[in-house]
């Protein structure tokens, strides 16, 4: 690692000051002028209230005439990537590749196709081919965007608007592969290395799955448990028309059971009542799904770190910002307390540093069994290490001027080498909470209750898998209770799932039918570069789907 | 019963030292500045000076309580006794070398004062208690060594500072800019209230302390003060602690040998 931090440059571009000084000037700066995005919300938002008659955003009301930005208003760096944007375009609102990238997620059902073969084959004596199956998913692609199949008189959707919907197919059977027309195939061995691929086709087996995904559209307008029925009308139907049954028939009904139930793969499960949403909201989706969905591993399976890194800016955009930020606590949200770990390389910094410490004394990743000894040193290491590095860069710290943004990143770093050096997620999030401990009694302050009630039960529930009080890691998330007030922290979980199974060398953390359905060139989100992806949506050079155009007045 | 001698904290360094320090009420926290009565009130912006204490119930000895073991065992405080509302006094203690840090801040209070409700954040401390008791615990806070006027700002609201860098005369930024540097005496001159509205008459809290001075009382560690990383007993113990709860729960007796 060179001496030079990974976050120094931020730091150098973000204020005029060595990162090094402990002394600047405030209450200079012109308030919210001094930033561009602001101005323009300005300007925007009066000749609005000109039009409506009705006041609107007039940031001189912000604390009765003290406006934002007595201070700098810093830029930051999207991490990994050489784009700066202000704070204001990383709030989802203000973020169309943010917005894609949940929608491509919630509109995703998977669907296995092998009890509605069986039914054909085994009940009505029909005969399922290579061609067959063809035909079936021509069909489908013609009526899941919203388009009638066998009934007559029936309205449908326009295309242009539905244009991101389609479904595709994967299995583990090479042959069987070779016979579906490529146009509908997510083919492992090519978007795969070899041995993912051969590790993914071993789990997947003979069995063939479809992966529906319905138009952002509708992912916008309705909610996630629409995609199941949406899905299981359309896939019903297709197959009353592509192997020519009778509509109504008792079959069909078995159609509609195994896309509904039986054959289906949701991306998040529904929740309790006190936190009431439906399947494929993201309170359901478990931290090791989040893992899968992210595709970084595809591309640098070589470099654990930044695979991890690139599942922890999916995971704060998808829990902290869209879920707690949003779902759960309304308002404005908690843009800055997620963006924190994906912005100015500090969480990369802190990672790599781990990730060095590690190779250096453990002689690589995944070569020690977790023991409290190897807890207890690299979570303690990175922990102080992180908290130096706060004291002595003063603009890190003012980078990270919430405590909850530094006990994040802190104990994600720990986590994360904790998990790459054992291979283990449960051991890698117990050395987060060692690191929340550590931080605690180090700077005599952590984050907001979320860090100082969760955070200091943690280390009782980390092994814990009784009912309610525990559950395997990677399956655990926002919809296990004692994370459910966990701002600020499932975006490091889904990175500690990554790191111990990328630590190991494994294709997938959870599940490998999620890790292969976003093995998908076509979805309008590249998820094996999400930081890239959401630096370009702050950018506004992110083209997302579900526009209304053509519905719409000329503007 | 076992007689048992509270040790307060762990820690061999001279910051576990001046955490246990701050935390044992029997010790006299050292006395730096004096505020007067009227000025702590006009500061708090609860009341104005002279105007009496507004009461949410009559006093309790008006009130017949019922009869109750707890009621006999506890003495109600002054503010209790006699019916005071709830209020607060908020302190933002910055990272450079104040002198408490807001767990300390809490569990001092704790140890320290009855009837205080004390909320523990990373950039702010409220403590909240009946009114006149409440006036009597801030007026400590403010005039003894655990106070600093460039590094404790009291803020009700909008408390942002605590992680920013200082300003050119080594004072915590304040939004709300409650208090300002006075170069011609030296002095941290408070020209707002705790929640920001402005005073009729400036109040001195006194000269900030020397650097020096902040380090030697300061409860936090940092790298360029003490490093963490030297003080192993304290590091260990919470090493111990997380190993004891991850594999005991809240039961650490049923651990051996650890």
């Amino acid at each position: 690692m060179s001496e030079e931090r990974m976050f120094i440059e931020a730091l150098r571009r973000k204020f005029k000051e060595a990162p090094e000084e402990r002394y600047t000037k405030f209450y200079i700066y012109d308030g919210w002028k001094q930033s561009k995005r602001k101005r323009e919300f300005v300007e925007i938002a009066q000749k609005i209230a000109k039009e409506r008659g009705v006041p609107f955003y007039n940031p001189d009301l912000h604390l009765g005439g003290i406006p934002l930005g007595q201070r700098v208003l810093m830029p930051y760096r999207i991490s990994g990537t050489d784009i700066y944007c202000e704070g204001d375009d990383l709030h989802f609102i203000n973020n169309a590749a943010m917005q894609q990238m949940w929608h491509d997620i919630r509109r995703t059902v998977i669907v296995g196709l092998d009890a509605a073969h069986m039914v054909l084959t085994k009940r009505l004596g029909k005969e399922v081919t290579p061609e067959t199956i063809n035909h079936y998913l021509e069909v489908l692609n013609h009526a899941l965007p919203g388009a009638a199949v066998v009934q007559e008189h029936m309205v449908e959707t326009h295309p242009g608007l539905v244009a991101d919907s389609y479904v595709k197919v994967f299995t583990g059977d090479d042959e069987l592969a070779d016979e579906i027309d490529d146009k509908f195939l997510i083919d492992i061995n090519k978007e795969f290395p070899k041995d993912h691929a051969e590790q993914l086709k071993a789990a997947i087996g003979k069995r063939l799955y479809q992966v529906c995904r319905m138009p952002t559209i509708v992912a916008m307008t309705c909610d996630g448990a629409t995609m199941s029925r949406w899905a299981a009308m359309q896939i019903s139907m297709s197959m009353i028309n592509a192997y020519k049954l009778m509509a109504g028939e008792a079959a069909v009904a078995e159609f509609a059971f195994a896309a509904k139930h039986a054959e289906l793969i949701e991306m998040g499960t529904l929740m309790p009542w006190r936190r009431a949403r439906g399947p494929n909201e993201p309170g359901g989706i478990p931290l090791g799904y989040i893992a899968d969905i992210c595709q970084a591993s595809r591309v640098k399976p070589e470099d654990p770190v930044w695979v991890a890194l690139e599942v922890i800016s999916m995971s704060a955009v998808l829990y902290d910002q869209f879920w707690f930020g949003s779902y759960m606590s309304g308002g404005v949200g908690f843009t800055q307390y997620a963006t924190c770990t994906y912005t100015d390389n500090i969480l990369d910094d802190f990672c790599y540093y781990g990730a060095d410490y590690v190779k250096k004394k453990y002689g690589g990743f995944a070569k020690v069994k977790p023991s409290w000894d190897i807890i207890k040193d690299i979570a303690t290491e990175v922990t102080i290490y992180g908290l130096e590095q706060y004291e002595k860069y003063p603009a890190l710290m003012e980078t990270h001027f919430g405590g909850s943004q530094r006990a994040a990143v802190v104990a994600a770093a720990a986590g994360v080498s904790v998990a790459l050096a054992t291979g283990h997620a449960t051991a890698g999030v117990n050395g987060w909470y060692l690191s929340q401990l550590l931080h605690k009694e180090e700077m005599g302050r952590l984050g907001f209750y979320g860090y100082d009630c969760q955070d200091q039960c943690g280390s009782t529930n980390s092994f814990s898998w009784r009912s309610d009080e525990g559950l395997v890691f990677n399956l655990r998330g926002v919809n296990y209770p004692n994370y459910a007030m966990n701002v600020g922290h499932q975006s490091a979980y889904g990175g500690i799932i990554s790191a111990a199974h990328g630590g190991r060398g494994d294709a997938w953390t959870t599940n490998p039918l999620i890790k292969v359905a976003f093995a998908d060139r076509d979805l309008k989100f590249d998820f094996t570069h999400p930081r890239l992806c959401f630096g370009k949506g702050a950018l506004r050079e992110f083209m997302p789907a579900g526009e209304r155009d053509l519905i719409i007045p000329p503007h | 019963m076992v007689e048992y001698t509270p040790q307060y904290y762990p820690g061999s360094s001279p910051i576990a030292a001046n955490r246990r320090k701050y935390i044992n009420p029997n010790y006299k926290l050292e006395k730096l500045r004096t505020i007067s009565d009227e000025d702590l009130i006009r500061i708090l912006g609860h009341r104005a000076p002279g105007e009496a204490y507004k009461n949410v119930h009559p006093p309790l000895e008006e009130i017949g309580e019922p009869e109750c073991p707890i009621r006999e065992l506890v003495e109600p405080t002054p503010g209790a006794k006699a019916g005071d509302r709830i209020r607060y006094v908020q302190f933002t203690d910055s990272v450079y070398f104040a002198p408490l840090v807001p767990y300390m801040r809490a569990w001092m209070g704790h140890m320290r004062y009855r009837g205080v409700d004390i909320g523990v954040l990373s950039g702010r401390s409220p403590l909240e208690a009946r009114e006149r008791d409440l006036e009597k615990v801030a007026k400590e806070l403010i005039e003894t060594e655990i106070f600093d006027p460039a590094r404790v700002g009291i803020r009700g609201a909008t408390v942002h500072g605590h992680a920013l860098r200082l300003d050119e005369n080594g004072l915590m930024f304040d939004a709300l800019r409650r208090y300002q540097f006075n170069k011609a005496t030296g002095e941290v001159v408070y020209v707002k209230n705790q929640v920001g509205v402005p005073l009729d008459k400036l109040i001195s809290l006194g000269k900030p302390l020397p650097e020096e001075e902040l380090k030697k009382r300061t409860c936090e560690f940092r790298v360029d003060g003490i490093p963490f990383r030297t003080d192993l007993e304290l590091i260990q113990f919470i090493q111990r602690i997380h190993m004891l709860r991850t594999e005991a729960g809240f039961n650490p007796e049923k651990v051996k040998n650890m």
